[in-house]
């Protein structure tokens, strides 16, 4: 789910870019530095959006460096238990099939895979219905379930399952 | 003789009367063995009994005693052992003649008791006891059969209250032995003699009597060697032993008071043995073997087991028929499912049966009896044990079979509940109960007692918590929970719940992203991301080791004992199971080596392989060693994502990184500050490297005095690496550097040193100044010229990030300009480009990319060598040939005069892009999915000729051969020109200008620089709105129209 929230950040900054251009400089250090983080709480940021306020920077001692008290508005996404996502498979093995909802990586096993889909392995591994009429393969699109989430430091993992009304192939690469 | 007689009639009175004392209070536990109902014996008892009240007859008694010696004499101790027990056996008897005459005086004192406890259910009688005891003296005459009955009604009465009584804690704790009982003492005797040694001092004492001061004797069935005497005195102990064969009295321990409870206590046997529960096999050829119990025969102390049959079918072939059978003791057939079919082609006879009990049908080969495979076999109860079964997951995997589904599991597993550890169920445990009326009730654990949990029942509108007796319950998982393996082979694994079957647990591992079954019992829920055990000694997962047969490999898994290696064998993936001992070190060195290009490439440095089984893939190198790299990449699942490769079938993606944090990366992240990326080895290595006057070698010459002077240095190779110094003095190829820990001026060749100390600005355009470069100048200078201009307008940085190639190989390609190009063009591309005259270095300047001469040189290497030119894989090789002069070699090919034929064919981009687009090739990114030409219609570029100042243009049409036509000015308005690529170059674009996309899927594209991060622009896709991130490369700015 994605959210739209106001995140506060100290941010250093070398002296050499105390200027005309500190603030964008500030900016730009910010954008590049939370974008694409992850975090427990919030998920992953997607993009700063704007800057609510930046504080009075405090000069640290010894490094010169000045830290500013940045708040600022972003995007974030954040994967939830029983979210149903979109998402590209993106690879397809005998355990399940891996897909990627942005930068969420979820695994869906093949116990969690409906049990009419087979593993077919080869060239382009793929889970097929025995009629051959539904196939999963990489790149193709999925609706899942998220059923659970691990987040790391730098990654939110999560466990699928197109084992549910509604979900599964929603757009086959193949058949374009 | 006689004073024994005497002895023994007064005995007999207080026998006889204890007898049946002591049948009154302990039926059950006068085991008398009856093996031979002498009645020869017992009539001579009986005889005996009558002279007890009769001291005239004594002497007949003697006789009869006498005889018995005799007997004994005849006929060895082995009579004699059966007189006893008969004599022994008789008392029973004797007590109830006595009962019936009930006419003696029933005062004896010292009684024969057999004592509680002493029970032992199997035919032979565990233990015999003597005891003697004060009984309170509760009888008087009975003159009749009533009142007798009345007392033994009495009696019984009071034996159960005592029972019940016997069943709390303190009256037993009452019962202990304490410092003022008698003594036990373990007496040894002869092996397998040692009833017979008890029942000799039984006899001796009844022989003897008072004279005895012992006051018990015991066997033991399970101690060998050992009886068990219980005495005041060890003198007493000795004197009783006295002339016994069986028994050694020469050593005689005391058991501590402690242990005698223990001596006597018997082993609880109150496994309850019931159907499908685990047991494993004791002895024979299925020992520790798993069997599950399918029939109880609590009479016969027998159970049927099934089992998976262990039987050599040729074997039992040739045992039927009736052939030798060749004994061999050490081999033991593996476990395998009986298969009639195989057993029928070797002739064995298979009978068809049906149970007569279940009615269940068998097949029979030999007696044995075989079902579904299995091997049913009825032993006895003795020979298998039902304690703390914990059945792998293998063994239980075997025992499924198709037919079976998981109620029957859930049963067998009952087993498995019954070895759990205690404090197995902690508060705030999901469970769910499996067996009785609340059956499938979920909860959460409240709290536990002993053997009840409370549960907090997840129904509402019931109790706010029960007891649940803990066998009823299970721990409960959903899938998505994260758990932790606790128990079991897979201890300390973490991962989350995919799929639950009743009680096994499918989980997701998290590092190996594998499935792990384990039982629902083993795991806990846990947030806690583990691998499971990640160190055994010194060697922890992800190292680097070297083995013993000298191999190296990557730790990938550790086990509860041994290591899971990936060897470095490169060719393909081969993993070792180790053990400890067979690691013979850890290596960690830090060491670099050269790709396919001759980059460098250490650890941590990201590499893509270009070659092997495992082409295409990417990611960081962990380890190096002897040539081999090991990869890890996040999305290989196998070996733990660890990929082994050789460092020749590798490419550095995007620059060496323990090259690249040398300039600090504050810098970069500001786009107005960055490089332009459009050189990925190492983009912000020379980002503030001076005007490019500088590197025009004007002021350098090895006069000793260039920028390097004064710069802080550190010595990589030689005597003094590691130190950091101060440049002194710079001598050709040496520098004579002012170390800082040492007050010493060393020399050191300035190959050796490098600058990843802290930069100051002032170093960094030093840099430039290179003594040693002083005779390549000439060749390089006019480059110069044609290059410079070009970067003009504010994109100094491109220019040195054009030459960071030269920086990156740390010096060394300086100095041998020449034949290294040369070895690095052969290396990237066979043929003659080596030998191509535009590089030597003498080559007219300028000119020489447009110059005939180095097109004949083309043409003389035709086809091939361009052909390839547009596959991915060169085009990575250009991208990664480490020249600082590749860029102008391959903008120099289009430009000469055949360049236009193979063009068309090649949309590999390289040729139609020269200059700047050799440039671009240099990026792997581009490289490998470039798409057609460079340039698109209406982009701003700076056009330059040679010699002239670069003029803004726009590009209106590009030219089927590479070429554009531009229209000059910034807003397109002067003169209309044709341009060839090589002369010109794409305007940078900066943050929020419109932009253009220059190559990839959305080649032509129109958008929206949102943001620079790195070497990758934010672009804001003007027609799907999209944001994409793409190469800063294939971004050029959009021309306003």
């Amino acid at each position: 789910m994605f959210f739209h929230i106001v995140l506060e950040r100290n941010m250093q900054l070398h002296p050499r870019y105390f200027g005309r251009n500190l603030r964008d400089n500030l900016v730009s250090k910010l954008m590049k530095d939370v974008e694409g983080t992850c975090s427990g709480r919030h998920g992953f940021v997607v993009a700063v959006t704007g800057i609510e306020n930046v504080g009075k920077g405090l000069i640290r001692d010894g490094t010169g460096f000045v830290t500013f008290p940045v708040k600022y508005q972003c995007v974030v996404f954040r994967p939830f238990k029983g979210e149903i996502l979109e998402a590209v498979v993106t690879m397809v093995n005998k355990m399940g099939f891996f897909a990627e909802a942005g930068p969420v990586q979820i695994f869906v096993s093949n116990h969690l895979i409906p049990d009419d889909m087979e593993f077919q392995s080869g060239d382009m591994p793929n889970y097929t219905t025995s009629d051959g009429s539904v196939k999963i393969q990489k790149d193709s699109e999925v609706r899942l379930k998220i059923i659970g989430t691990r987040v790391d430091a730098t990654e939110i993992f999560c466990i699928g399952t197109i084992k549910d009304d509604f979900l599964g192939v929603i757009n086959d690469p193949a058949t374009i | 003789m006689r004073s024994r007689g005497m002895d023994l009639d007064e005995d007999e009175y207080g026998e006889e009367n204890d007898d049946d004392l002591a049948v009154d209070d302990d039926e059950a536990e006068v085991e008398v063995e009856v093996e031979e109902a002498d009645r020869g014996a017992s009539r001579k008892r009986r005889r005996s009994g009558f002279i007890d009240d009769d001291a005239e007859e004594v002497d007949e008694d003697e006789d009869e005693e006498e005889d018995d010696e005799d007997d004994f004499d005849a006929r060895g101790g082995r009579k004699r052992q059966y007189k006893r027990r008969d004599a022994s056996n008789f008392f029973d008897e004797e007590a109830q003649v006595d009962s019936d005459e009930d006419e003696e005086e029933e005062e004896g004192e010292d009684d024969f008791i057999v004592e509680e406890g002493t029970d032992l259910p199997d035919e032979d009688g565990g233990m015999r006891m003597l005891s003697r005891r004060m009984l309170p003296h509760d009888q008087e005459e009975h003159e009749d059969l009533e009142a007798m009955a009345r007392s033994i009604q009495e009696r019984y009465g009071r034996r159960v209250t005592d029972y019940d009584e016997e069943a709390t804690d303190v009256e037993q704790q009452a019962l202990l032995p304490s410092v003022r009982d008698p003594k036990l003492w373990m007496v040894k005797c002869a092996i397998g003699r040692e009833r017979e040694a008890a029942v000799c001092l039984m006899q001796k004492y009844i022989d003897k009597g008072s004279e005895l001061q012992i006051r018990s004797a015991v066997a033991l069935d399970h101690l060998k060697n050992y009886i068990y005497v219980e005495a005041d005195k060890e003198a007493h102990v000795r004197e009783a032993c006295k002339g016994l064969r069986s028994i050694f009295a020469q050593k005689i321990t005391l058991v501590p008071i402690r242990e005698m409870t223990d001596v006597l206590s018997v082993e609880s046997k109150a496994i309850d043995l019931s159907r499908d529960t685990w047991v494993r096999m004791k002895i024979g050829t299925y020992k520790g073997d798993l069997a599950k119990v399918v029939d109880v025969d609590n009479v016969r102390q027998r159970v049927t087991v099934k089992l998976i049959p262990r039987i050599d079918l040729q074997a039992l072939a040739n045992k039927l028929e009736g052939r030798e059978v060749v004994k061999k003791k050490a081999f033991v057939p593996p476990p395998r499912f009986m298969n009639v079919d195989e057993a029928r082609e070797l002739h064995i006879r298979v009978e068809h049966r049906r149970d007569p009990m279940t009615g269940e049908r068998f097949e029979t080969i030999g007696g044995m009896m075989f079902k579904d495979g299995f091997l049913y076999k009825t032993v006895s109860i003795k020979s298998i044990s039902a304690q703390n079964i914990k059945p792998t997951f293998d063994e239980l995997e075997k025992f499924r079979k198709p037919g079976e589904n998981g109620d029957g599991d859930v049963a067998s597993l009952s087993t498995l509940f019954a070895n759990r550890k205690k404090g197995h169920f902690m508060k705030g445990d999901a469970v769910i109960v499996i067996k009785g009326d609340l059956k499938n009730l979920k909860g959460w654990v409240e709290k536990v007692d002993e053997d009840n949990v409370h549960i907090r029942p997840e129904i509402k509108g019931l109790p706010k918590t029960l007891a649940v007796n803990e066998r009823e319950l299970c721990k409960y998982f959903e899938p998505g929970n994260h758990v932790k393996v606790v128990s079991g082979t897979q201890e300390g694994a973490t991962g989350m719940v995919v799929k639950v079957e009743q009680h096994v647990l499918i989980i997701l591992s998290d590092t190996t992203k594998e499935h792990i079954r384990v039982f629902a019992d083993d795991v806990v829920e846990s947030s806690e991301v583990t691998t499971g055990v990640t160190r055994i000694g010194d060697y922890e997962l992800h190292d680097l080791v070297l083995l013993d047969n000298l191999s190296f490999g990557v730790i990938i898994r550790v086990e509860s004992e041994a290591f899971q290696v990936l060897k470095g064998v490169p060719d393909r993936p081969e993993v070792a199971l180790v053990k400890l001992r067979e690691i013979k070190c850890k290596i960690d060195k830090k060491i670099s080596v050269q790709d396919r290009f001759k980059n460098t490439v250490s650890t941590k440095d990201v590499v893509r392989i270009v070659e092997g089984p495992c082409k295409g893939k990417q990611g960081p190198v962990e380890h190096i060693y002897r040539g081999v790299l090991f990869i890890y990449d996040r999305h290989h699942l196998e070996h733990a994502g660890f990929i082994c490769s050789k460092a020749q079938s590798c490419v550095v993606v995007g620059g060496s990184r323990s090259h690249g944090d040398r300039n600090g990366d504050a810098y970069s992240r500001f786009p107005s500050l960055r490089t332009p990326p459009r050189i990925p080895q190492s983009p912000r290595k020379f980002s503030r490297g001076g005007p490019p006057i500088n590197s025009g070698g004007r002021h350098r010459g090895g006069r000793g005095h260039d920028g390097l002077a004064g710069a802080t240095v550190k010595i990589r190779q030689g005597p003094y690496k590691g130190y950091r110094g101060r440049v002194i003095e710079v001598n050709g190829t040496s520098v004579r550097v002012e170390l800082e820990s040492q007050m010493k001026v060393v020399t050191v060749d300035r190959n050796h040193i490098s600058d990843n100390v802290t930069v100051t600005p002032y170093r960094e355009s030093s840099r430039y100044g290179m003594g040693s470069e002083t005779p390549m100048h000439p060749s390089r200078t006019p480059l110069h010229p044609y290059m410079t201009p070009m970067r003009d307008p504010g994109a100094t940085p491109i220019h040195d990030g054009m030459r960071t190639p030269m920086r990156d190989r740390a010096w060394n390609p300086y100095t041998p300009m020449s034949p290294l190009r040369d070895n690095n063009w052969e290396d990237g591309n066979p043929g003659s480009w080596g030998t191509s005259p535009q590089y030597q270095p003498g080559s007219p300047p300028s000119r020489m990319y447009e110059a005939p001469t180095p097109g004949a040189g083309w043409a003389s290497t035709p086809g091939g060598n361009y052909s390839e030119a547009g596959t991915p894989r060169d085009n990575s090789a250009y991208g990664n040939a480490p020249s600082p002069y590749l860029p102008s070699t391959p903008g120099g090919q289009p430009t000469t005069p055949n360049s236009a034929s193979y063009l068309p064919g090649t949309p590999g981009g390289q040729p139609m892009t020269p200059g700047t687009g050799g440039l671009d090739m240099m990026s792997p990114v581009i490289g490998a999915d470039s798409e057609g030409p460079w340039f698109v219609p209406d982009i701003l570029v700076n056009v330059r000729r040679a010699g002239e100042e670069s003029i803004v243009g726009i590009i209106r049409e590009v030219l089927p051969d590479g070429s554009c036509r531009v229209a000059l000015g910034s807003s397109g308005n002067g003169e209309t020109i044709t341009a060839l690529p090589s002369e010109m170059e794409a305007v940078v674009p900066r943050k929020s200008d419109k932009i253009k996309i220059m190559g990839g899927a959305l080649r032509g594209a129109t958008g929206k620089l949102i943001g620079v991060d790195g070497t990758d622009g934010i672009v804001k896709v003007d027609d799907t709105l999209d944001v994409k991130i793409l190469d800063l490369v294939i971004l050029a700015k959009l021309a306003q129209s």
